[in-house]
């Protein structure tokens, strides 16, 4: 039907004229509001999309200083990229990176979920306000902190080697122990993220009408029925948007922690793409272009997993990004 | 039989607000009472505390029979259905209306026949399969009503079930829910705030203000003999008419009522009521219905100052002195000049008149101590009447 309305206006003058018309009169209307659109635009473009033109150098052979577009710009193609998928250390980073990424993922993403739904379960708000406020204000310690915490509780000398040694034990070199990296790593992001990611599914809880709690009472649902019943379907939209933006970041773990805990008894496995990234682009003997390519091989990969998720949520959930 | 027993049941909020002050209310087995009141009035809290949703703060609810202060709402054997139909979004028809059966174990081939058994009476069979966001206000309140009815309740509660929808609908539902009512033959407790909706639905009509029981009784009780200016005004459309500075007379052992100049010979039943009582004479507020109202003589004048024009009949909006006075008079009677700016004498039949005590408010006939004491007000039963 609108295939057949859009024909007609395409073909009529007069209408092509009253829909140009129309359209004036929205944006005249909307002013205000597209003005205000205008410094966020800005800062987007700025800072997201005009640094998109240095991924060309991903595919030059580029020495820092040289411009990106000249006359002399040596292009070498996808050299770059053979380089890392030939490179010994692709499959130990690509496995370090996702093992880490989906670990996390599958830990920290149902985490924040029954956070919410057990703060929502609660009959005192004044108790749920208080702990929501306690599981959220780690999220505000810096990452040297943070690794600065775990190097007071976990190293040689910190509080559980004490422990440890106090009842007659051997004191453990955790940062040295590659086994022990991974949890760390895990479970103190999950400590620090949990209570935020949580603010978002208990705002949406909020909006849960509480008529359909006092119905699911009166029909017999004990309190655990009414989470399974009513809050969890009534989140579900959310927690499919979430479960699609991470994926859609899964392998795109920053560099910053990784390197704060990184030590040479446990490089094996905290070398992930993104410090292999900082390392070649940035240290020593810089090779930008390479690290570049790196790093655009990873986005490229995450922008495949946020279709592939996003896809399959829109067939199975109604619920999608795009 | 499945009879509620409300004995000074009370609400207490914190901060010592108390939003119903005991309640004496007993509801007969397959009664359809409303409850009708203001916002704020305290009926849907006194619903909710049937329901179960409520704590009660003080006084006894029994359903048949049994002490339920303390019961769970879903051992109370009640249903109930809500202003916002609180369908779960993400269920079928078929699965909302099964919910509650599934919950209690009930066989999948019998939870089955009774939802279909149902959907037939509603005529919603054809949506079963549907979500509630694929179906329309009317198709949303078949549904709850449907929820409430495979449970087979002792009491159906419902909470202004009808103010979601718009006026036609409304009307629909309304006629629906009578039909249906006389179909499932159980004992009904509704609140709404809509007058009508009470006349029409109820056997009988609590009036509420304020957390307190202004009046119960049938439709024909609450219209015809309100027990004060309160229910006098709120039951009635359009409102009823006061007259203030009024008095009531005793003349050689006759009671008037005068209005302003007019002096109106009270009838056999009403100088009987009043002598019972041992009235004196005293001030009073004169009401008088605009429907029985007549014009074209008496001894009261008023100035038309708008004339709806409804059909049928017509509403005047009068002035007479310093009261506005509306009127309906069907076009059928009208014999003078009601236009606009026009001056009319009107009317009324003085048993037509409703006497109130200017202090109390108490209608001086119709107020029975006695029950409103026991905060059960009802009307005052006269041997004679």
């Amino acid at each position: 039907m609108s295939k057949n309305k859009s024909t007609a206006v395409a073909t009529d003058p007069k209408d092509a004229v009253t829909l140009k018309g129309n359209r004036m009169k929205h944006l005249r209307q909307n002013c205000p509001w597209l003005l205000m659109l205008v410094p966020a635009v800005l800062v987007v473009f700025l800072f997201n999309y005009l640094p998109i033109y240095g991924v060309l150098i991903a595919f030059q052979d580029f020495m820092p200083g040289d411009p990106i577009l000249s006359p002399l710009t040596r292009w070498v193609g996808f050299q770059n990229f053979t380089r890392f998928f030939q490179d010994v250390q692709f499959w130990p980073l690509m496995s370090n990176t996702f093992l880490l990424c989906i670990l996390g993922f599958i830990i920290g993403f149902p985490l924040p979920i029954i956070i919410a739904l057990s703060l929502n379960a609660l009959k005192s708000r004044k108790t749920a306000k208080v702990i929501q406020t306690i599981f959220t204000a780690p999220h505000f310690i810096s990452l040297v902190v943070l690794v600065g915490m775990l190097t007071l509780f976990f190293g040689r000398y910190g509080l559980v080697n004490n422990i440890i040694a106090g009842i007659g034990g051997e004191r453990v070199s955790y940062f040295l122990e590659s086994g022990a990296f991974r949890p760390m790593y895990i479970l103190s992001s999950n400590w620090q993220d949990f209570g935020w990611s949580a603010i978002i599914y208990i705002a949406a809880l909020a909006n849960v009408d509480p008529g359909l709690h006092e119905a699911a009472i009166l029909d017999g649902a004990s309190r655990f029925q009414r989470v399974i019943h009513v809050d969890l379907p009534a989140i579900m939209p959310m927690v499919s948007v979430m479960l699609i933006m991470s994926i859609g970041g899964l392998m795109g773990v920053g560099y910053e922690k990784a390197l704060l805990m990184q030590t040479d008894g446990n490089l094996g496995v905290s070398e992930l793409i993104a410090t292999y990234v900082y390392k070649q682009g940035l240290t020593g003997v810089p090779d930008q272009a390479y690290a570049t390519a790196i790093g655009l091989f990873n986005s490229i990969i995450n922008v495949v997993l946020l279709i592939i998720a996003n896809t399959t949520s829109k067939k199975f959930s109604e619920t999608s990004l795009f | 039989m499945s009879e509620v027993l409300l004995k000074s049941l009370k609400k207490v909020y914190e901060g010592n607000v108390t939003a119903v002050h005991d309640v004496n209310l007993k509801i007969k087995d397959k009664e359809f009472i409303v409850l009708v009141g203001p916002s704020g009035c305290g009926k849907s809290t006194t619903l909710r505390m049937v329901a179960g949703l409520e704590d009660i703060s003080g006084g006894e609810l029994y359903i048949d029979g049994k002490l339920c202060n303390n019961v769970a709402p879903k051992d109370r054997d009640i249903a109930m259905v809500f202003q916002s139909y609180a369908l779960y979004p993400h269920m079928t028809v078929y699965e909302n209306m099964a919910f509650a059966l599934k919950l209690k174990k009930v066989p999948k081939p019998e939870i089955d026949k009774k939802v279909r058994e149902v959907a037939q009476i509603l005529d919603i069979t054809q949506y079963l399969e549907r979500k509630p966001k694929a179906l329309s206000g009317g198709q949303r309140q078949r549904v709850a009503i449907g929820r409430a009815m495979v449970r087979d309740p002792k009491v159906f509660l419902m909470d202004e079930p009808l103010s979601n929808l718009d006026a036609k609908l409304r009307n629909q539902m309304r006629a629906e829910i009578i039909k249906l009512r006389h179909r499932i033959n159980t004992t009904f407790m509704y609140v709404t705030h809509d007058q009508t909706e009470a006349m029409t639905l109820g056997d009988r009509i609590v009036i509420m203000k304020d957390g307190f029981v202004n009046q119960i009784g049938s439709p024909e009780d609450v219209f015809d003999r309100p027990v004060n200016l309160f229910v006098a005004g709120f039951i009635g459309m359009p409102v009823m008419n006061f007259f203030d500075h009024c008095k009531l007379l005793l003349e050689n052992g006759v009671y008037y009522a005068q209005i302003r100049n007019a002096k109106f010979r009270l009838d056999d039943f009403q100088q009987k009521a009043l002598k019972q009582n041992g009235q004196k004479p005293c001030d009073i507020v004169a009401g008088i219905r605009p429907q029985h109202i007549s014009v074209g003589s008496g001894q009261l004048e008023a100035l038309v100052e708008v004339n709806e024009m409804l059909g049928s009949e017509v509403n005047l909006h009068t002035r007479s002195d310093d009261d506005e006075v509306v009127m309906v008079i069907p076009t059928v009677d009208l014999t003078v000049d009601v236009s606009m700016g026009s001056r009319v004498k009107f009317d009324t039949k003085p048993r037509l008149i409703q006497l109130f005590d200017k202090e109390s408010g108490n209608n001086l006939i119709w107020y029975d101590k006695a029950s409103a004491d026991a905060c059960s007000p009802v009307c005052k039963a006269y041997p004679f009447s």
